[in-house]
């Protein structure tokens, strides 16, 4: 009904109660608008949904893992790998588990250490000339351990000694995978979908 | 031709309510004939339940499992990166309430609920078509047995978006402008682009305004000396911050349903880019175009036909048609010729000026019926275009 047909008995009464109601719309419209300008996340959510500094979105995902023990990340070690993997991987699949966007990361729960520790990657570039090489840069617990250049299809064997500071007291060993020339499937996709190596195997060894 | 002669002035008000009653249904019959027809040239599997699950592809599943599911907190569960935030609630949540009366399979429940939808839809498309029955029998055959027809027949959003934003348009055409407010509430829950459609309501009030001899900058002062209507365009939203309410309750993330979209590999860029990549994917093989190239045409078709709505004095139409194709262009041209298909004035429109001409009514309506078969095939076979 038009507003100008509103009986005139009612028609104060209706008009304010318009207005009440226009400004309850109003001033909730308000509040949820401030609420959703300030998130309540957690770090990692904001880091890849919010500010996408990352591709590798972390999440709570620890695997066991014997030392001296060497992990496929082939089909056939498939289980045992999913539990390590945390972010940044796709597959596996026959030639092994590739990586996806500009960091990959593993996690892994480790026993209490008298020594130092070796780790040791077995992976290869993922090559689309003019790009035919990959730079990688490995670090641990946060603490760089090693940069390696991969090229040509062949898998290559990686290893360097994790550094004493990235172990400390540590029970678990998170290894990130930086990589620096990544691929992407087309010149407009998103840095998600890049590519660069194919991991096949890792291990643990202590020194 | 006969349907003509049933709705001649002179002809009964009831015989017209049958006719407009019964020309959807009949579409609706021969879209599940022609529907089936093309699924069961594709599979082994006969029966309705195995038609529906063929036919529920892409976000269909998403849809389903947020009807059965609800939505994911974080961090979402196995390890995925992909919630199903980016959907929105309206027409799952419909389809749930549905089935806990109706113990059948959601995809079942869905589809009936769709094509239920989809006939609304027709109805409510007569008045807006002017009454004009070739548009009317060519609008009804584009949604109910046309070659997107599986868009609206399936488990998407699709149906809802079209029957609300018809019913948004009739409320505007009748100026029943609380009545718009609260189909454009239930639409800016459906879609995240069917808040746009306050921007016709606005629309409409400032054209009614300089009708009743008021000048555009009086206009504001004259809106709100009108709690209506006032009322009208702060409740069109509501859906959608309703549903921004929920997301910051469960994930943190109010905006969770746009910033799920980085999971989906959407990426913003410039549209004319993304525009002109789709065109020049020439086919490696063959004349047809391809996926890219469809996709882009619909685009620029979708935009081409909001300038005729413009060019009609439609304004509000046209500027949430091309809101409605602008946004979703932004990041890509995935799902572009869905997008487009569901914009219902866009449709109307396009049935209007085939019916322009007698023979070019029965062209495009024979087309219509025949590309059904085809394009369900391919929609089956998961081609990209149709996505």
């Amino acid at each position: 009904m038009p507003w100008s047909d509103v009986p005139g008995s009612y028609r104060r009464a209706a008009w304010l109660g318009g207005y009440a109601l226009a400004a309850v719309l109003a001033g909730s419209e308000m509040v949820i608008l401030a609420l959703a300008l300030n998130p309540d996340v957690n770090a990692d959510y904001r880091a890849y949904y919010i500010d996408r500094t990352t591709t590798c979105l972390n999440r709570d995902a620890t695997g066991s893992y014997t030392l001296g023990q060497t992990v496929s990340f082939r089909n056939d070690g498939a289980k045992q790998a999913a539990g390590i993997k945390v972010c940044g991987w796709s597959g596996p699949v026959a030639d092994g588990t590739h990586s996806l966007g500009e960091t990959s990361r593993l996690r892994v729960k480790i026993p209490p250490l008298r020594d130092g520790l070796a780790a040791t990657l077995q992976m290869a570039a993922v090559i689309r000339p003019p790009q035919i090489t990959q730079r990688v840069v490995i670090s641990v617990n946060g603490v760089r351990a090693h940069a390696v250049t991969l090229s040509g299809k062949e898998p290559r064997t990686v290893s360097f000694v994790i550094p004493p500071a990235a172990l400390g007291k540590a029970d678990t060993l998170e290894i990130a995978v930086d990589y620096l020339d990544g691929i992407p499937p087309t010149p407009a996709a998103s840095n998600i979908y890049k590519r660069s190596i194919k991991l096949l195997s890792f291990r643990l060894d202590a020194i | 031709m006969a349907l003509e002669a049933v709705v001649r002035p002179n002809a009964s008000g009831r015989l017209m309510v049958i006719t407009i009653a019964a020309v959807p249904l009949l579409f609706v019959i021969s879209g599940l004939v022609i529907r089936y027809a093309a699924f069961a040239s594709v599979s082994e599997e006969p029966g309705f339940a195995a038609y529906a699950r063929a036919l529920c592809r892409w976000d269909c599943a998403w849809y389903i499992d947020i009807s059965e599911q609800g939505y994911e907190r974080f961090p979402i569960p196995d390890h995925s990166n992909v919630g199903r935030w980016g959907f929105f609630p309206l027409y799952p949540m419909l389809v749930a309430a549905i089935r806990s009366v109706f113990p059948f399979p959601t995809i079942l429940v869905a589809t009936f609920i769709s094509i239920a939808c989809s006939y609304a839809a027709c109805l409510v498309a007569w008045p807006l078509l002017d009454k004009n029955m070739r548009a009317y029998v060519l609008y009804c055959a584009f949604l109910l047995s046309g070659p997107f027809s599986f868009h609206f027949t399936t488990f998407l959003s699709e149906p809802l978006f079209v029957l609300l934003t018809s019913c948004v348009f009739l409320a505007l055409k009748r100026s029943s402008y609380l009545a718009a407010g609260v189909s454009s509430a239930l639409l800016s829950a459906t879609r995240l682009v069917g808040v746009f459609v306050v921007f016709a309501t606005v629309i409409q009030m400032f054209r009614e305004h300089r009708r009743q001899g008021g000048s555009a900058l009086s206009f504001p002062r004259w809106l709100l000396g009108r709690p209506d209507l006032l009322v009208a365009v702060l409740i069109s939203p509501a859906g959608l911050f309703a549903y921004i309410l929920f997301l910051y309750l469960t994930v943190g993330d109010g905006f969770a349903f746009l910033h799920i979209q980085r999971a989906f590999g959407r990426v913003a860029g410039n549209p004319l880019v993304f525009l002109w990549d789709g065109l020049s994917a020439v086919p490696k093989t063959g004349w047809l175009p391809t996926a890219p190239q469809w996709s882009a045409l619909a685009a620029i078709a979708g935009l081409a036909l909001s300038a005729v709505l413009a060019a009609r004095r439609q304004y509000g139409a046209a500027l949430f048609c091309a809101l409605c194709i602008i946004l979703p262009l932004i990041t890509n041209l995935a799902s572009m010729v869905r997008y487009v298909i569901g914009l219902a004035p866009l449709t109307m429109l396009l049935a209007i000026l085939l019916s322009a001409s007698k023979l070019i009514w029965l062209a495009a309506l024979v087309l219509f019926l025949g590309a059904c078969y085809f394009t369900t095939v391919a929609w089956i076979g998961g081609y990209l275009a149709l996505v």
